[in-house]
């Protein structure tokens, strides 16, 4: 019996579960060690903004045991790194602009001496007063710009006549990726210039540009592997190439393996978080809560540099609206330029901070309107003809809204518990809870509308074993497996026929960073493309042998790929196992190997216009969440969460459950407990896991139901899926409404409720304060 | 007794392991046990994720006999012990808990539950589980939290890591481990005690294994370092780099590892680990569960310990305040003789105490409270568990039949250079009611009694609010209990 035949109707576990569990699994700084290899030691910046006035590396480099130490002027390339706007020197030159900027490099043959010559090295500065938030920013004018607009109707002139009108601010704070994994990459040179890279990258591709640009050498020199990543998140989307260029530089400059692997202090001190957000808002709305008009103004910290920035400022904009019609609105978007460390792609990638203000604006309505904030949210959805057209002119079809609402209002008996919360209110004085609905609507396909496309290469052995190479990276989200049971589905073999590869510049070329929660979208269908030419050329040969042994007229395309056959649809025992037919045609001289090219229609967008069709559908989702508060410790904690996520036909329930509650609970620490702070000089204060908190195992809601929406399958996807990676981030912040809502019931009806994102508890008792406070003062 | 051993003996999963750290070519004695396992071949499964004992991507588990008929095991913080601890110990890795094919039971259910996505905290999940797994515990969600409260993942949400880490104490407990207890228990009992003295090149580690010795050792070497769970003082080696030219560890002397109790109080030797400690006071001293319910991590537990934790003298320290609360004292000792003094003397400015260079820590005693006195443990934090104290407070109240205060204690964490005692405001409550009225007059006093600063955890502002709410919780919490007595 065959073994790898063995079929198993169960969904597939995750590809690399027993590599996980046994500790087998590699990431970079795993990867046996060659020969002759050193270590690199980054020399940063030590001042936010200035410039260098002395950089002395001759005591340096007697260190012994080192082997180069580099600056910008080693650079064979160009001194540049920058993803999409070249703004980003990969060492500095003369200017500053940054606590961690890159200064030099330092090959050595252990760490202990690169840090040693690190210490060594003279470096003087002069330093200039640094623009460190998005307030400085704007006072100063110190923008990326030009601003972005969208506009729909005309908000300024609704606002006359409507009944109510609010305006405010809101600040989102910035967020630290945290993978477990620190940035890292092993560069090992090669002959004539060659350069192989191990990078923990989610951009291969760009990481290949990057790499060949600093070391001035063609892009078909570099090759870049990326076996897993240890988490990622979007923190290393673009700034995995930094290391990776840094490390190839070493590497180049003294021919041999380099390695260079960032503590966790170095990766929190000096990589890119989510940007932090300031929203400026006016809204109009009537006596029932619907929406009339709203202007937003959002702008964003994007550092020192553009990296992604503009990208995920559009996202935010794109999802200011989340899951509501809004007739009259303006939006727009500012990258402010500070200086600190570039912020950079983070799960969901402006979205949330764009959703945030609007879900602001909806609790703050409903207060003053006095009624239950899931009553004006509801009110507001998306539904049909003219409401079911974003500000951007997209319709929302095959909305999923008001199913979605309706099975969640019964599974969590979110009316019941509503009453039984208020009545709690009513008798406890120093404990209140707290309940609330968000929804969310998330755009899927990179708003870039060229970079939705994917490539993948597959190849058949003689033995029947599949090998499948595509572009997307591994980070834990599962993506292997889902090609695995995509290209094994395809295919009609067992899974264990398959093998995922490590991802390569070498295998599959010009690829999109895995992120935009694309990667299941637009990989798969590459996948499927490619095995689909191979079942062609299969089909024949199989027919050619069947009509041979049978003596029936078998058209190739009445033959059906299953369970490891190949059978004829119409006498299901005239068949052919899998296995002998690709001996059979690699004897007949048929090519085993075939690669698949997807793009996703129809995408386009005008941004001088800000219309456009800028995503191929939606993803819906809606969480209910319940939370107790310490009125004098300001400490909340979930009690209950509810959630139900559309994912359309799954491709491995069980890994979007994962994707679910892992997006949940990560979005629940950005509402609450990760708080990033700097001094006045630029220095990150909350560098290490001892003072920066994501969440722990006991921060999990008490009750934590997730399920996905049994409904139809997405149109025109892969298997009919959806993509599931960013939006379950958002349903956190039904948990900031939620401890909101707590809060409320301490300040009253009719308050409005200042607490931002973070929620820490020293924020919300400060906010606390204030509002009794202001209770002792209108009781005067 | 001869000094001048310097080999480390240790059981590396079932191998018997020397090593001779004299002026050893690749380890040092600070060396942790996180990079000697990944620096070699086939031990990589073990992670660094922060270096500094807070993301458990580094746990290793250890086993140590326990009498001589069992061994317990220990979930630790690799990157937070140095290799001579080792010694006598069996090092148990990731990659000893499957045989071939066969998956080891913990391993087999996080395959099952999908509990790895990424899978770089798993290894250290493994061995947390696989810790949980031998500990026969009660399969309580609560029991389950605590022994992954060091874990951090951030890709699961935690969820399936919970469903596993409740079946993995519903199963039996059974595994390969089980069946070689008896050789691995014969293979350690077999390495003596013995004391270490490594000299390699200008560093000195010196462990040795009796009191009498490390008296000798302490005032002939002033100037080493003290290590006993070496929670803090690692942290220096591993992520800060710092060359540690002299330690004395004194983590191997079982003399100060014992609790006892009599009419008037209980002592507690300064290395035990704050788990074991944990285990034998949770009914008996006040505020004792309350606080190590919010001690650090499960891996670190079982590491720190009690003389540990009041030598660091930091403000912001988990059971000084409790301490103080409670009257303790601290008995120190050197080669002349031993002495006592209450905590509350014995920590004398930030990070600073009165310990003498020639003493040590003997024990902690805490005497027997009044009956009918309250205790309360509040310790604010960003993160309940886990994380480091903004403030905390310990209290202890002695109320009156009519509700007056006869006595009270209130000693702040966070609020000062070092935990302190709300003296002005306990003494303007002494003999008053113990009304809200009352309370919320004397919070306001607080601010005479301290003047805390802004840092990475807090600001000042926010230090003083809960300051003095802390003081509210605690007259809310007795009240209800005045109330529901009277």
């Amino acid at each position: 019996m065959d073994k790898l035949a063995e079929n198993s109707s169960d969904w597939l576990k995750h590809e690399s579960a027993f590599s996980h569990v046994t500790g087998q699994a590699v990431f970079i700084d795993d990867i046996a060690e060659p020969s002759g290899i050193l270590y690199g030691q980054v020399v940063f910046s030590p001042v936010a903004s200035g410039r260098i006035l002395r950089l002395d590396c001759e005591q340096a480099r007697k260190t012994p045991g080192v082997h180069a130490i580099i600056s910008s002027k080693d650079i064979p390339g160009e001194n540049q790194m920058g993803p999409v706007i070249h703004d980003e020197p990969c060492l500095a030159d003369s200017e500053l602009s940054f606590i961690g900027q890159a200064v030099c490099l330092i090959a050595a043959e252990t760490p202990e001496a690169g840090r040693k010559a690190s210490s060594q090295i003279i470096f003087e500065t002069e330093s200039y007063e640094p623009v460190l938030d998005i307030r400085t920013a704007i006072a100063k004018k110190s923008f990326f710009g030009p601003e972005r607009v969208i506009l729909r109707g005309d908000p300024e002139k609704m606002f006359e006549n409507c009944q109510n009108v609010i305006q405010g601010e809101l600040e989102t704070g910035a967020q630290e990726h945290w993978y477990l994994e620190t940035h890292a990459s092993l560069c090992i040179p090669g002959e004539n210039d060659e350069m192989t890279v191990f990078s923990s990258s989610q951009h291969p591709s760009e990481t290949q540009a990057v790499v060949a640009e600093v070391l001035g050498i063609s892009r078909n020199l570099v090759t870049v592997d990326v076996k897993r990543m240890g988490g990622a998140f979007g923190g290393k989307e673009t700034q995995a190439n930094h290391i990776a260029a840094w490390a190839a530089l070493l590497a180049k400059a003294t021919n041999r393996p380099v390695k260079i692997r960032f503590t966790r202090d170095e990766d929190q001190k000096y990589t890119g978080k989510r940007h932090p957000f300031l929203g400026k808002y006016k809204a109009g709305f009537d006596d029932n809560g619907k929406l009339l008009a709203t202007i937003i103004h959002l702008f964003s910290d994007g550092g020192a540099a553009t990296d992604l920035s503009w990208a995920i400022l559009e996202r935010a904009l794109f999802h200011v609206d989340n899951a509501y019609y809004i007739p009259n609105i303006l939006v727009t978007g500012q990258v402010c330029r500070t200086n600190l460390p570039s912020n950079t792609a983070f799960r969901g990638f402006g979205g949330p901070q764009g959703m945030a203000v609007t879900e602001y604006i909806l609790d703050t309505i409903a207060r003053k309107l006095g009624k239950d904030p899931t009553e004006v949210r509801h009110l507001n959805f998306y539904s049909s003809g003219e409401c079911a057209y974003t500000h951007y002119g997209k319709e929302v079809v095959n909305n999923r809204l008001p199913l979605i609402y309706e099975k969640i209002m019964v599974s969590s008996d979110y009316l019941a518990r509503r009453k039984k919360i208020d009545d709690f209110n009513r008798q406890h004085e120093f404990i209140k809870k707290g309940i609330a609905l968000t929804p969310v609507k998330f755009g899927i396909s990179f708003t870039t509308s060229f970079l939705n496309q994917a490539g993948a290469l597959v190849h058949i052995y003689q033995d029947g074993t599949v090998n499948v190479n595509h572009g997307g990276t591994e980070m834990g989200q599962g993506l292997h497996t889902k090609m695995k049971h995509i290209a094994s589905k395809e295919f009609g073999i067992s899974a264990n026929y398959v093998r995922i590869e490590a991802t390569s510049t070498g295998k599959v070329p010009n690829t999109s960073a895995t992120a935009a929660s694309s990667g299941s979208d637009l990989n798969g269908m590459a996948i499927s493309i490619a095995i689909n030419k191979l079942k062609e050329r299969l089909a024949l040969v199989a027919s050619d042998v069947l009509n041979e042994t049978t003596g029936f007229k078998i058209e190739p395309v009445s033959l059906h790929f299953v369970n490891n056959q190949v059978i004829w649809k119409e006498n299901p025992d005239i068949s052919i196992s899998f296995k002998s037919l690709i001996k059979t045609a690699y004897l007949k001289q048929v090519s085993l190997s075939a690669t698949g090219y997807y793009r996703t229609p129809g995408i386009h967008w005008d941004r001088e216009k800000g219309r456009g069709n800028p995503f191929y559908y939606f993803a819906f989702g809606m969480a209910v969440s319940e939370v107790e508060l310490d009125v004098l410790t300001g400490y909340t904690h979930l009690t209950r969460t509810d959630i139900i996520n559309d994912v359309g036909n799954s491709l491995n329930p069980e890994i979007d459950l994962g994707q679910v509650r892992g997006g949940f609970i990560q979005g629940l620490g950005w509402i609450t407990t990760e708080d990033i702070k700097h001094d006045n000089k630029g220095n990150l204060l909350n560098y290490s896991p001892d003072t920066y908190k994501i969440p722990v195992i006991a921060d999990i809601p008490e009750v934590f139901n997730v399920e996905l929406l049994e409904t139809e399958p997405n149109p025109g996807t892969i298997h009919g899926s959806k993509a599931v990676g960013e939006p379950p981030f958002m349903l956190s912040l039904s948990a900031w409404m939620a401890i909101r809502d707590a809060v409320s019931a301490v300040a009253g009806p009719g308050r409005e409720i200042k607490l931002g994102i973070p929620a820490t508890n020293e924020k919300i008792q400060l906010c606390l304060e204030e509002l009794k406070s202001e209770n002792k003062n209108t009781q005067k | 007794m001869s000094l001048q051993n310097s080999t480390v003996r240790f059981l590396l999963n079932n191998t018997p392991f020397e090593v001779d750290l004299s002026n050893h070519a690749d380890f040092q004695p600070t060396t942790t046990i996180l990079n000697f396992l990944r620096s070699r071949h086939g031990y990589k499964g073990v992670k660094e994720g922060c270096a500094e004992g807070d993301c458990g991507a580094c746990t290793v588990v250890v086993a140590v006999p326990d009498g001589h008929k069992k061994l317990k095991y220990r979930a630790i913080n690799s990157c937070l012990v140095f290799l001579p601890w080792l010694h006598g110990k069996q090092l148990i890795t990731v990659e000893s808990l499957a045989r071939g094919q066969n998956l080891h039971p913990v391993q087999q259910l996080l395959v099952d539950h999908y509990g790895s996505q990424c899978g770089f905290c798993t290894p250290g999940i493994v061995m947390s589980l696989f810790e949980l797994f031998k500990s026969r515990q009660e399969p309580t969600r609560d029991n389950a939290i605590r022994a992954l409260s060091g874990n951090l993942c951030r890709c699961t949400g935690y969820q399936p890591i919970l469903e596993v880490a409740i079946k993995t104490l519903e199963s039996n407990h059974e595994d390969h481990f089980s069946e070689n207890e008896k050789m691995v228990l014969d293979s350690l009992l077999s390495i003596q005690n013995q004391s270490l003295s490594i000299k390699s090149g200008k560093q000195t580690y010196l462990k040795p294994s009796g009191l009498k010795e490390a008296l000798q050792l302490r005032f002939s070497r002033p100037d080493a370092v003290i290590a006993s769970g070496a929670t803090d003082i690692a942290v220096r080696q591993s992520k800060k780099f710092e060359f540690l030219p002299e330690i004395l560890d004194i983590s191997g002397i079982d003399e100060l590892k014992f609790f006892t109790e009599d009419d008037d109080g209980w002592t507690i030797g300064s290395g035990m680990p704050i788990e074991d400690l944990w285990q034998l006071s949770v009914d008996k001293i006040p505020m004792f569960d309350e606080v190590f319910r919010v001690f650090a991590s499960h891996q670190i537990r079982n590491l720190a310990t009690l003389g540990g934790n009041i030598a660091s003298a930091s403000p912001i320290g988990d059971t000084l305040p409790v301490l103080m609360a409670l009257n303790a004292a601290v008995e120190l000792e050197n080669i002349k003789g031993r002495r006592t003094l209450p905590v509350e003397q014995f920590i004398t400015a930030y990070r600073q105490t009165a310990m003498l260079l020639d003493e040590i820590i003997r024990s902690v005693y805490i005497p027997k409270p009044p009956a009918n006195s309250l205790f309360r443990f509040y310790k604010v934090s960003k993160r309940k568990e886990l994380d480091i104290s903004t403030v905390s407070l310990a209290a202890m109240l002695d109320l009156s039949k009519e509700n007056k205060i006869n006595k009270v204690i209130l000693t702040y964490g966070g609020m000062a250079d070092r935990p302190a005692r709300a003296l002005k405001t306990e003494k303007w409550l002494s003999g008053k009611l113990w009304t809200p009225e009352i309370v919320k007059e004397a919070s306001l006093l607080l601010a005479s009694d301290f003047s805390p600063i802004s840092d990475a955890r807090s600001g000042k502002e926010a230090r003083n609010i809960f300051a003095r709410n802390l003081l509210m919780k605690l007259f809310v919490e007795t009240n209800e209990i005045a109330v529901n007595n009277g």
